[in-house]
C-alpha cells in the first residue's frame, strides 16, 4: 500500500467570515505528479499556498512525509515551490537566484556550487548563470525558476500555474519539460492550474476542485472516462462534453432518453437509471460522429477544419451539439445531414443532483 | 516634381522631417521657463559672488575675492562644520524614520490611503508654522515636552536654550518636515515590489531582516535615490524652519550655512559673500545628487545591462 505523502485531513480555509475551502480530504501518494485542476476561485491555489505555509490552516490537518506541518515554517516543510510569476529576484543572477534558499540555510559553498552545476545540466541553464532575470526570455526565467526549486532537493515540488504567462507552442514545451523532469527525479510534486489539458497530459492524479471542494480525484483517463459528476464530465475534455437533458424513455429495442425537443437517443443495455427518470445525457464530441447512415438529424452550423480533426457544431433538436471528427468533412454549414451516437460512450447523470449513475 | 530626378515615392514631406523633433519642440517652452527661472537665478547669484555690491547694486568685480573671505572667516567655517553635521544627523535619521514609515504604511491594509494622505500633512504646514509649534511643543515654561517631564517626576530642560538640545530640535524639526514626502517615495518602491518574491523568499529561508537586506532594499534602490537627493536637500536647504525656531542662536549653535547666508546678504547687506554662500550650497547638493543618482539610479543592475 502506497503511504501517503501529502495528506490532508479535513481541511479548511476561511478568509474572514468567508469559507473559501470547505473540508479537503485528499492523500498523495510518495513520487506522484498530482495536478490541481479547477477554474478560478475554486480554490486550487490556497489550496497550495497552504500546502507551502504561506496561508495558514482555520482548521483540519497537512501532513508531509508523515509529519504534521500545520505549523511549521515554510522554510521547514521541506518544499520548494515555482510561481506563476516566477519570482525571480530581479536584482540577482541566475546562480544567485539559484543559490539564494541554500545560502539562507547556510549550506557548505561546495554543496552549492555541486548542486547548482548539476540543475544548470538539467535544465541546461550554463551559458546564462551570470544573466539578470530580465536579460532571460520567458521559457528561460521558467527554467531558472525550476532550477531554484531543484536545488533546494525538496521532499515536495509545488507548480502554481507555472506555465500560464508562457505562448502556446513555449507551453506545450515545458509541459514535456516538466512531466520529464518529474520522471528522471521522483521527486512527489503538487501542480496547480486552471488548464484542464495540462491536467490530463502530466497528472498520474488528477484532482478536479469547484468552489472549494475536491469533485474527484483519480487518474486522467479515468476520470475522462467517468466522469463523477457534471461539473467534472464538462470541465475536462476539450471540447467540451455534450451535455443534453432528457427523460429516460422505453423504446422498442430496449431503453433511450428521450429529449425535450422529442430526439431519441440511444442508450447501452448497461446503463443504469430507471424509465421516466430526468436525466442529462453526456456524449463526449468524438463519440458523436456524422454518417449518412444514423438515425439522428442534425443541421450543421459551423465546420471548422484544424488538420487532422475537424470540429463541426450542429444543431440536434434545438441543441448545439458538438462533435470532433478525425475524417475530413465535406458538409459545410448550415447542410442537414444524420449523425450516429456510440451509445457505449454516452455517460449519464442524475438531473437532479449532477451526479453520475 | 522635378523633371530631371528621378521619381521618389513617398519622399520625406517637411512635415515627416519635422517629426523626430516634435517631442522637443512640445518640451522647449517649459524647459526654457524653468531653466529661465532656475538659470536667472544660478546665473545671477554667481555673478553677485564675483562682485563687490552697493546697496544702490552697483556692482564693481572683485574675481574670487568674495570667495577667499568668506572662506577665511571662521563664522563660516563654523556654519560650514555645523551644517554637514546637520545634515548628515539629518540624512541618517531621516532615511531611517521615512523607511520605517514607509513600512508602517505598506503594512497598513485598511485605510492605507487616508493614512497615507493624513501623513503627508507635515509637508503641507509651512515651515514657520512648524517652527511655532515646535516652539510651543519645546517652550521652557509650559511646554509640551517640560510638562510631560513634569509630570513623570523628571527635570526640565531649556530646550532652546542648551546649544546641544536646540541643535537637537532643529534636526527633528527638519525632519518632521521632509520624512514625510521621503516616506512617500519609500511607499511607492515598496508597491512596486512583486508579493511573490517575499513569498519565495519566506520558502527560500530567509528572516524578516534578511529579506528587508537582500530582496527589499535592493529593489527600492532607485526610490531610496531619490529620497536620498531629497533629504540631503532639504537639509542642505532649510532655512525657515531654523531660522523661525532658534534665529540661529543660542550661541549660534544653530547657524547653519544658510541662516548665515540670510545675515550676511540681507542683515549686513554684504550680498557678494551671502552669493557665495549661495554658491557653496549649489555645489554641495549638485555633487551630492549626481552621487546618489551614479550610485542608486543608474547602479540599479536590473536596468544597466537590460533592454539591450
Amino acid at each position: 500500500m502506497a503511504e501517503g505523502y501529502v495528506e490532508y485531513r479535513n481541511l479548511r480555509k476561511s478568509f474572514g467570515g468567508l469559507e473559501i475551502l470547505h473540508g479537503v480530504d485528499l492523500t498523495i501518494p510518495e513520487g506522484a505528479f498530482a495536478v490541481l485542476v479547477g477554474p478560478s476561485g475554486c480554490g486550487k491555489s490556497t489550496l497550495l499556498r497552504m500546502t507551502a505555509g504561506l496561508e495558514n490552516v482555520t482548521s483540519g490537518e497537512i501532513n508531509i512525509a508523515g509529519r504534521l506541518v500545520n505549523n511549521v515554517h515554510a522554510k521547514n516543510r521541506g518544499i520548494a515551490m515555482v510561481f506563476q510569476s516566477y519570482a525571480l529576484y530581479p536584482h540577482m543572477s541566475v546562480e544567485d537566484n539559484m543559490s539564494f534558499g541554500l545560502k539562507m540555510r547556510k549550506t557548505p559553498l561546495q554543496l552549492i556550487t555541486d548542486r547548482i552545476k548539476r540543475a544548470a545540466s538539467i535544465l541546461k541553464l550554463g551559458p546564462m548563470l551570470d544573466r539578470l532575470p530580465s536579460q532571460l526570455s520567458g521559457g528561460q526565467r521558467q527554467r531558472v525558476a525550476m532550477g531554484r526549486a531543484l536545488t533546494r532537493e525538496p521532499e515536495v515540488f509545488l507548480f502554481d500555474e507555472p506555465l500560464s504567462n508562457l505562448d502556446a507552442k513555449l507551453r506545450v514545451e515545458m509541459r514535456a519539460e516538466i512531466k520529464a523532469l518529474h520522471q528522471r527525479l521522483k521527486t512527489t510534486t503538487i501542480y496547480v492550474t486552471h488548464d484542464q489539458i495540462e491536467a490530463m497530459t502530466m497528472a498520474d492524479i488528477v484532482v478536479v476542485m469547484h468552489d472549494g471542494r475536491i469533485e474527484q480525484v483519480g487518474e486522467p483517463l479515468a476520470i475522462y472516462d467517468r466522469p463523477a459528476n457534471l461539473f467534472v464530465a464538462e470541465f475536462l475534455g476539450s471540447p467540451a462534453m455534450n451535455l443534453i437533458p432528457g427523460t429516460i424513455a422505453q423504446d422498442a429495442d430496449g431503453r433511450c432518453v428521450q429529449t425535450e425537443a422529442g430526439m431519441r437517443l440511444p442508450l447501452d443495455s448497461g446503463a443504469k437509471g430507471t424509465v421516466g427518470q430526468k436525466v442529462v445525457y453526456g456524449i463526449r464530441p468524438e463519440h458523436l460522429q456524422l454518417d449518412p447512415a444514423g438515425d439522428l438529424p442534425i443541421r450543421l452550423t459551423l465546420v471548422e477544419p484544424a488538420g487532422w480533426e475537424t470540429h463541426v457544431h450542429a444543431d440536434l433538436g434545438g441543441q448545439i451539439v458538438r462533435m470532433v471528427s478525425t475524417k475530413r468533412v465535406a458538409q459545410r454549414a448550415g447542410d442537414s445531414t444524420t449523425a450516429k451516437i456510440d451509445a457505449t460512450r454516452a455517460h449519464l447523470f442524475d438531473a437532479a443532483t449532477g451526479n453520475r449513475l | 516634381m522635378s523633371h530631371t530626378t528621378p521619381m521618389v515615392e513617398d519622399g520625406p514631406t517637411g512635415a515627416d522631417r519635422l517629426k523626430p523633433f516634435v517631442p522637443y519642440l512640445l518640451v522647449l517652452p517649459g524647459l526654457l521657463f524653468v531653466m529661465g527661472i532656475l538659470g536667472y537665478a544660478v546665473v545671477g547669484g554667481i555673478i553677485l559672488s564675483l562682485n563687490e555690491t552697493d546697496m544702490f547694486m552697483n556692482k564693481t568685480f572683485v574675481g574670487l575675492k568674495n570667495y577667499i573671505d568668506v572662506f577665511a572667516d571662521p563664522r563660516f567655517q563654523d556654519a560650514m562644520v555645523r551644517t554637514l553635521s546637520f545634515v548628515v544627523i539629518s540624512i541618517v535619521l531621516g532615511i531611517f524614520m521615512s523607511m520605517s514609515f514607509a513600512l508602517v504604511l505598506y503594512k497598513v491594509v485598511r485605510g492605507r490611503r487616508f493614512f497615507r494622505g493624513l501623513s503627508l500633512v507635515p509637508y503641507f504646514v509651512s515651515g514657520i508654522a512648524t517652527a511655532v509649534m515646535f516652539r510651543f511643543i519645546f517652550t521652557t515654561s509650559g511646554g509640551f515636552v517640560n510638562t510631560v517631564l513634569a509630570q513623570l517626576g523628571l527635570p526640565a530642560q531649556s530646550w532652546l536654550g542648551d546649544p546641544t538640545l536646540a541643535f537637537a530640535v532643529a534636526i527633528m524639526a527638519n525632519c518632521w518636515f521632509m520624512v514625510p514626502f521621503a516616506s512617500l517615495i519609500l511607499l511607492g518602491g515598496l508597491q512596486t515590489i512583486d508579493k511573490d518574491l517575499y513569498d519565495a523568499a519566506a520558502i527560500d529561508g530567509a528572516n524578516p531582516i534578511q529579506i528587508f537586506f537582500r530582496i527589499t532594499l535592493p529593489l527600492i534602490k532607485p526610490m531610496l535615490g531619490v529620497s536620498l537627493i531629497w533629504v540631503s536637500y532639504i537639509s542642505f536647504s532649510t532655512f525657515d524652519i531654523v531660522l523661525a525656531l532658534t534665529s540661529g542662536g543660542p550661541l549660534k549653535a544653530t547657524e547653519l550655512v544658510s541662516i548665515y547666508m540670510y545675515e550676511l546678504a540681507f542683515q549686513q547687506l554684504n550680498f557678494g559673500q551671502g552669493a557665495v554662500l549661495m554658491v557653496v550650497l549649489l555645489v554641495f547638493n549638485t555633487v551630492l545628487s549626481l552621487i546618489y543618482i551614479k550610485i542608486f539610479v543608474m547602479g540599479d543592475r536590473r536596468h544597466s545591462e537590460a533592454g539591450k
